[in-house]
């Protein structure tokens, strides 16, 4: 999860596209499945934490756009 | 009288000092005669009414708006004597006024844009998904920039929103709005959507968004450009030049980020859909385990059987073999006294005999040699 924290949110959701991709593949291998199925439930809640605490930072510009 | 003549240059210095003190800037309505651009630069015309005529000049850059003769126009100079002697306004703003001029600006400014191709479906840019620097450009006092700010927060978060405040009505407002986005187009961190919100207004107020040099500058952006300017039934320059044209400053919030529970949600039904077609493999690699064990067994009984088969046929041709099967039904065998089976004897050899039940000891009386 720790290493995840360094992604940001729009790289966890493609990570979770391209997971999804691996598993709409005819052929996997199920070991190989279950690990990725681990990554894709830490991604998931990697992305739900992020969405609910993540807030916007707003900044009012100090420049005056008045004719000089 | 004070005699001391002045020259005629000083005459002159004199009466612009004069009348710039006295009307620094006048505003005057009137209607427009006579017009003329030279040089591509300098914009020469009349503003008259029924009884007076006065000479007008600015430059062409400082036009925001076309207008054309017949045109009533709302105008703001500073009186000035040329050095040729003629009173001329020196022209600072001009507005086309009343809904007939209005139109009729509009029309043309419409005609020239669209000529330059800068309505082009092609010229068009895509927002992205998900930004996560944006810029907004807008008065902070309206009520459509905190509609905006809500919706915009309410939707989505970690976007850094940098907002550049600037009148959105009147007079100044179109070159602050342009100065605002020239800007941030030289900003070193660009953003990567820049946001022109105003909320509803008269045709009147909204007319600050046809204005050309804001939709050229909104034209060239580096940075794509969507607007959200009055109502639904409004439509600005500045909406047909930008990017992308969003019918209310909310839309605009719900046009560049996305909704956070629709992500969710999305992520949510990723996840189960990983989950169902995992368990299927599961299911499915234990049916075919249990497929491959039980043609595993099969295969086997079949060996079992065949190997079986196999000896069973080979007992009866063994037992078909064995001599002793012969004695059985009839047959003897006879030995020499060296224990060996008898092939041929002499008489007076001494021989035994076996049968299925016995042992006999035998001499041989004669032998006739077989035909």
């Amino acid at each position: 999860m720790s290493q995840k924290n360094n992604n940001s949110l729009t790289q966890d959701l493609a990570e979770l596209d391209e997971l999804m991709a691996w598993f709409e593949q005819d052929d996997f291998e199920l070991e190989q499945a279950i690990a990725k199925f681990e990554t894709a439930n830490k991604l998931a809640d990697s992305i739900r934490q992020r969405l609910t605490e993540l807030e916007n930072k707003i900044t009012v510009l100090k420049e005056n756009f008045e004719d000089k | 009288m004070d005699t001391n003549p002045l020259s005629v240059s000083d005459a002159l210095a004199l009466i612009n000092q004069t009348l710039e003190y006295a009307y620094p800037l006048i505003v005057i309505e009137g209607e427009v005669a006579s017009y003329k651009i030279n040089q591509n630069k300098y914009v020469f015309f009349d503003i008259k009414d029924d009884q007076a005529t006065l000479n007008c000049f600015m430059m062409l850059y400082q036009q925001r708006t076309p207008i054309e003769d017949g045109m009533k126009i709302r105008l703001v100079a500073s009186p000035k004597l040329t050095q040729w002697g003629r009173f001329s306004l020196t022209v600072r703003e001009i507005q086309p006024i009343g809904e007939g001029s209005l139109k009729r600006s509009l029309q043309l400014l419409l005609n020239k844009l669209d000529k330059e191709g800068l309505f082009d479906p092609k010229r068009k840019r895509s927002l992205p998904s998900m930004p996560k620097r944006i810029a907004v450009i807008s008065s902070t006092q309206a009520a459509g920039y905190a509609d905006f700010i809500k919706i915009l927060n309410r939707r989505w978060g970690g976007v850094e929103v940098i907002v550049a405040h600037t009148r959105v009505q009147g007079a100044q407002a179109s070159a602050q709005i342009e100065r605002a986005l020239n800007y941030l187009n030289e900003r070193a961190e660009l953003p990567e959507v820049i946001a022109i919100i105003r909320g509803g207004g008269s045709q009147d107020d909204l007319s600050t968004f046809n204005d050309e040099p804001l939709a050229r500058a909104i034209a060239s952006s580096r940075v794509p450009v969507i607007t959200g300017i009055g109502h639904e039934t409004d439509t600005t320059i500045a909406d047909m030049v930008a990017d992308v044209r969003a019918t209310t400053p909310s839309d605009v919030a719900m046009i560049i980020v996305p909704d956070r529970e629709q992500v969710l949600s999305g992520v949510h039904s990723q996840v189960s859909r990983i989950a169902q077609i995992l368990a299927r493999s599961v299911t499915g690699q234990k049916n075919d385990i249990s497929a491959s064990l039980s043609r595993s067994l099969e295969r086997i009984e079949n060996r079992i059987e065949q190997t079986r088969r196999h000896f069973d046929y080979q007992q009866s041709v063994l037992s078909q073999l064995n001599p002793r099967s012969a004695l059985r039904r009839g047959y003897s065998l006879l030995y020499n006294e060296e224990g060996s089976l008898v092939r041929s004897v002499k008489t007076g050899d001494k021989i035994r005999i076996e049968t299925d039940q016995q042992v006999i000891r035998a001499g041989v009386e004669s032998v006739t040699k077989k035909q």
